[in-house]
């Protein structure tokens, strides 16, 4: 190599070590942007939902006007109708997504399928809220923690098919070869083979889409609506965590928007045990894959 | 095995003047599509039984396809069909009345890259099983170590039946995927470069397998590895494009090859 050459190919390694180091700096910056407003958000809630902070949180039922109390009823209220819309959701969206993943996967009625379902992933879920009223609740004539359930189920419903399909398609064609080699019929296929190497991707699915529906509140204002006190029935208005949250932080007392930012670092933080969860059952997966 | 002079039992094939005494399959006229392409244009080829026959040839040539024609696998993709005969001890498996269930128990196969189920070891064995058998406990437990044995795995596996598949080497993964196959007792195994994304170790060790495997079962191989069809087979397939070439004992098939392709492919001249 000639001086000459030396001498370029210096300029060139000069260069591309800035235009690394900018490129590091910009993107280290746009996390830690990122990152900034996440950990401001948490330290809001916190430090304002301090002063509910407190057994009594977890002990008392939502309190009358200017009085001090906890958010149980609400809690109870939230994991009742989570729940539901899970034992609701979960069954249809595996379903749909194994019919998606396994016996419809380059059909046009699959791909069409497949479209619509991401509409509904990305429909505005107040829409979905007006839908179920007037499915479930003008009907009846009045609010109830089952209508709530639908609506969170049809929220919840679309994330499991997606995710259903997309970690049965991550399943490699060669193991159903395999199973089918064998001569086993394609059920014993699907349930036994391929449900086995995709569960934890189901599952993070699943876990995703608690999260998802964890937080909304446009859909239970039109459908649970709140209920002040405890109820056994599901037919009754239901207290919800979000709806308190928005009510309470409305209202002009301060007992109240202490409950609310209190309730809000509750459901951020069940948010973020789910999606850490999520994550660490999704990485055990390939770790041992 | 001496399977190459006997008598001859049929003219069918022109360049065909060794033909197979005891064929085990019997392929005729077989041509395969995916969707408008055509794969395997009237191919007609024996094997015999208790035998290793390698198909050879340039990738995309259909010798995988060929495999893949046995035991009906390609109907799980729609849009592949596959018209002509094969034979499997005279019955024609194209057939739909030849149960699907029926076949795949007799003709088992074995991938490029293993194909364990995310079950535990035993599981893996013991789980095809069951779908054709009521085993007993202990019945099932021998049933597990014979194949196992049988596919030389019993002693590096017997201390951690319960433990994942997947924790095994990718060579003890192949070795556990022809037990597996071992276990439903099959008559011909189909193995489609089963060594390909395996080290050299592991390659021996299954090659000494299958060799041991070919005195009960008829064994086809699709290798693009020359030399090792050249260790394990007795007879040798060359195709191309769709065709079957030429089909020899070995010996003949590679030190005197009676088509041209045959010999520039087999020495090196392409491919």
């Amino acid at each position: 190599m000639t001086a000459h050459s030396a001498k370029a190919m210096r300029g060139i390694i000069l260069r591309r070590q800035i235009a690394n180091a900018a490129v590091l700096v910009a993107a280290s910056a746009s996390t830690l942007f990122g990152l900034f407003w996440l950990a401001w958000i948490l330290w809001t809630t916190v430090s304002k939902g301090a002063a509910a902070l407190k057994p009594a949180l977890f002990t008392q039922m939502t309190p009358p006007p200017g009085t001090e109390g906890g958010l149980l009823n609400a809690f109870a209220g939230s994991l009742a109708m989570i729940v539901m819309a899970v034992i609701i959701g979960t069954p249809v969206g595996i379903l749909a997504g194994t019919w998606l993943a396994e016996f419809a996967r380059r059909t046009h009625l699959g791909a069409a399928i497949r479209f619509v379902n991401d509409i509904l992933l990305s429909a505005p879920s107040i829409v979905i809220g007006l839908f179920v009223y007037e499915l479930a609740v003008r009907p009846v004539g009045h609010f109830s923690g089952y209508a709530g359930s639908v609506a969170l189920a049809m929220i919840l419903l679309p994330v499991v098919v997606r995710t259903s399909d997309e970690a049965l398609q991550l399943v490699p064609d060669p193991m159903r070869e395999a199973a089918l080699a064998l001569g086993l019929p394609r059920w014993k296929i699907t349930t036994k083979v391929v449900y086995r190497a995709a569960s934890t991707g189901i599952l993070t699915g699943v876990l995703l889409a608690v999260a998802r529906i964890s937080g909304e509140t446009a859909p239970l204002l039109f459908t649970a609506l709140n209920n002040q006190y405890w109820t056994n029935n599901l037919g009754n208005p239901l207290a919800n965590v979000p709806v308190v949250i928005f009510q309470f932080a409305l209202s002009p007392y301060d007992s109240w928007h202490a409950l609310a930012w209190a309730g809000a670092l509750i459901v951020t933080l069940f948010v973020l045990t789910l999606g850490i969860i999520a994550r660490a059952a999704f990485r055990q997966r390939h770790l041992n894959g | 095995m001496d399977d190459g002079a006997h008598q001859p039992d049929r003219p069918a094939n022109a360049r065909e003047d060794a033909p197979v005494a005891a064929a085990k399959i019997r392929i005729r006229d077989l041509d395969f599509y995916y969707g408008k392409l055509r794969a395997l244009k009237k191919v007609s080829v024996d094997f015999p039984a208790n035998t290793i026959s390698a198909i050879i040839g340039p990738s995309g040539c259909g010798k995988s396809t060929l495999l893949r024609t046995v035991n009906g696998i390609y109907e799980l993709y729609p849009g592949q069909r596959a018209s002509g005969e094969i034979l499997l001890d005279g019955e024609d498996v194209l057939n739909r009345r030849y149960s699907r269930s029926r076949l795949r128990k007799n003709v088992g196969m074995v991938f490029q890259k293993p194909t364990p189920f995310v079950l535990s070891i035993y599981e893996n064995i013991a789980f095809p099983i069951r779908h054709y058998e009521a085993l007993s406990r202990a019945e099932m437990n021998d049933r597990v170590e014979e194949v196992l044995s049988q596919a030389v795995l019993w002693d590096e596996v017997k201390d951690k039946l319960k433990r994942s598949a997947l924790a095994l080497s990718g060579g003890q993964q192949q070795r556990l995927c022809i037990a597996r196959t071992l276990a439903v007792r099959p008559e011909v195994l189909l193995l489609d470069e089963p060594t390909s994304a395996l080290d050299p170790i592991s390659t021996a060790r299954i090659e000494q397998l299958l060799v041991e495997l070919a005195k009960r079962y008829t064994i086809l191989i699709v290798t693009h590895n020359l030399q090792q069809a050249a260790r394990i087979s007795q007879r040798v397939a060359f195709m191309l494009a769709g065709e079957l070439i030429e089909t020899d004992d070995r010996e003949r098939f590679f030190v005197n090859p009676r088509d041209s392709r045959t010999s520039d492919y087999v020495t090196g001249r392409f491919g």
